[in-house]
């Protein structure tokens, strides 16, 4: 199947800063996709260039069989795109603001912008200098929606939005999908592509750090694991643990009053070694944190920042 | 799907910009008629020998900077008051605004980011905002028109329909020429200011170096270099169209305008 979106290679230089190093991303249709990381990661960058807003240095850019550069104004007619920084200024209403881009865009079913203006809570009489940011932030979602493009290209689209609307951009998000739709969308709030995403790459300093399915980002990430062990020296408890590559930050206190040792430490990936040199003596009681994708991207944006 | 496909109306781009524009356009409108209203009806009341004295009193220096050479006759009276000082004034200004909003301004909010990723080129984004340009432009040189012809009886300026529309024709087009090169600076840069700087830096040096030729036989070729010059040299107001100075502005309006657009095409969008 051809990708949605496909890029090799892709950079883009500004001056000596370089924003994006060699990006290779492959978009399934049909996929919610996300793009993770934290400010100046490349994020925007990126979506900016799909959508031609800025030309690439080197690499090549496929957005739905086409080059953004030359597929003009019938290739963006197929995206909706939500920018990274909506200012939206102006005497003129969302309504007016909202048909005049359908204009442009179109063709848009009729009801299309009101019924998403009023799933969003969204008041469309208003002048949009007077908005709000989280309601601005709804007609920027309005906009990338309303024409129902194959294609939907949003940057941290729940920014300002209140978490009861949050809940019903993900709904929209999930309806796009099941309605044929890729979604691309950015953010560092991680809750949003952990419940959202197919599938994550985590972008820092302009490179891929990681990517894959939102479990295999679990699976390979970090988890918090405490344990009460009698029977077994904290000394030996120690060596042991030392043993293992999987577990970092080991801490180990002989509790004053028993025999009972308190164990905690971090473990990257599988837990099977860690508990195993625990189990020199008998286990009292073992908690293993369920991991939070945002610590495990914390964890990934570290690792990226030693390694330079 | 079931979206119904909707008539596609012409320039989008275009009709967005006369309908946001249109409390702007009135109001350059009504200060324009201000304007007129202000000096033209004072003509009749400085028809007396004491006015020319204090004329012949004046240094002719003075006289010529200002272009007040001819001032005692009603059509060099309502070139020098209206269409070569503040009318001028009031025109760059408007001309300029609009041009610095629609290219480094619209950029500088986002708007154009947002825009552009809409089914719109940049080519024909550039090409609908400068025509809403030129419309506005000459929707006030009818009102000028309009305005002073209402006061030629009332103010016996005794002018000529045909010289009138000559004049407004070379004055739109002085007002269009710092546009366009604000247009360009806007469109090459991306920033309000730039805009702003190129477009009343052309009307501003226009005007210089034809009051500076005005004075001087040696700097007459000065003349050659000034919009302000192509616009009013030959008095349209009292010698009628000046074919050769109106290509001058209205082609390097074009000409700048293609600058800007082809500017705007290549380069990225600024965040």
């Amino acid at each position: 199947m051809t990708p949605a979106i496909e890029t090799r290679a892709l950079s883009k230089r500004y001056g000596s800063h370089t924003a994006l190093h060699d990006l290779d991303l492959a978009v399934g249709p049909g996929t919610v996709f996300g793009l993770v990381g934290p400010n100046g990661a490349g994020k925007t960058t990126t979506l900016r260039l799909l959508l031609d807003i800025i030309r690439p240095t080197a690499g090549t850019v496929r957005v739905l069989g086409s080059d953004p550069r030359t597929g003009g104004a019938a290739l963006r007619r197929r995206i909706g795109f939500v920018p990274g920084e909506l200012r939206l200024d102006g005497r003129i209403s969302g309504r007016a603001l909202l048909a005049h881009l359908a204009e442009i865009s179109g063709p848009v079913a009729p009801g299309a912008i009101e019924g998403l203006a009023e799933r969003l809570g969204l008041d469309l009489g208003r002048p949009v200098r007077t908005l709000s940011k989280g309601n601005k932030q709804k007609i920027g979602l309005v906009q990338a929606f309303m024409h129902r493009p194959p294609l939907l290209v949003l940057d941290e689209p729940t920014s300002g939005l209140d978490p009861l609307v949050q809940r019903e951009f993900l709904t929209m998000v999930r309806e796009a999908r099941d309605a044929g739709q890729t979604v691309l969308l950015s953010s560092h709030v991680l809750s949003e592509i952990q419940q959202a995403a197919d599938d994550v790459v985590v972008l820092a300093q302009g490179r891929i750090v990681a990517s894959g399915s939102v479990e295999s980002l679990r699976s390979a990430s970090v988890r918090r694991l405490r344990a009460v062990v009698v029977g077994t020296p904290a000394e030996s408890l120690r060596g042991a643990l030392a043993q293992v590559p999987a577990a970092a930050d080991v801490t180990v206190v002989p509790s004053p009053s028993a025999d009972a040792v308190h164990v905690a430490a971090t473990v990257r990936g599988e837990v099977d070694a860690v508990v195993r040199a625990l189990m020199t003596g008998r286990l009292l009681d073992l908690t293993v944190e369920e991991p939070d994708l945002e610590e495990s991207i914390l964890d990934l944006y570290a690792r990226t920042e030693t390694d330079r | 799907m079931t979206a119904v496909v909707t008539r596609r109306r012409p320039l989008p781009i275009t009709r967005r910009l006369l309908r946001e524009g249109t409390r702007g356009l009135l109001g350059w409108a009504l200060g324009l008629t201000a304007v007129a209203l202000l000096y033209l009806p004072l003509f009749p009341s400085m028809q007396t020998p004491e006015l020319q004295g204090l004329l012949d009193s004046l240094p002719p220096e003075l006289i010529r900077t200002l272009g007040y050479e001819n001032i005692t006759s009603g059509s060099g009276y309502a070139q020098s008051t209206f269409f070569g000082l503040l009318g001028f004034v009031l025109l760059t200004i408007a001309g300029v605004a609009w041009a610095a909003a629609v290219t480094g301004g619209a950029e500088e909010s986002g708007q154009l980011e947002l825009t552009l990723a809409h089914a719109v080129g940049r080519t024909p984004y550039a090409l609908q905002a400068a025509f809403a340009l030129l419309l506005k432009l000459c929707l006030l040189g009818a009102v000028a028109w309009a305005v002073v012809w209402a006061l030629n009886s009332p103010a016996e300026l005794a002018l000529d329909p045909g010289n009138l529309l000559a004049v407004v024709a070379s004055w739109v087009g002085l007002g269009l020429f710092s546009a366009s090169a604000a247009f360009a600076g806007g469109a090459l840069s991306g920033r309000r200011i730039v805009a702003v700087g190129a477009g009343a830096g052309v009307a501003v040096a226009g005007y210089g170096l034809q009051a500076v030729a005005n004075n001087s036989e040696t700097l007459e070729v000065l003349r050659a270099f000034s919009p302000y010059a192509w616009a009013f040299g030959q008095a349209p107001l009292a010698q009628g169209w000046d074919l050769p100075g109106l290509a001058a502005l209205w082609l390097g309006s074009a000409a700048l305008v293609a600058v800007g657009t082809a500017a705007l095409a290549r380069r990225d969008i600024l965040g």
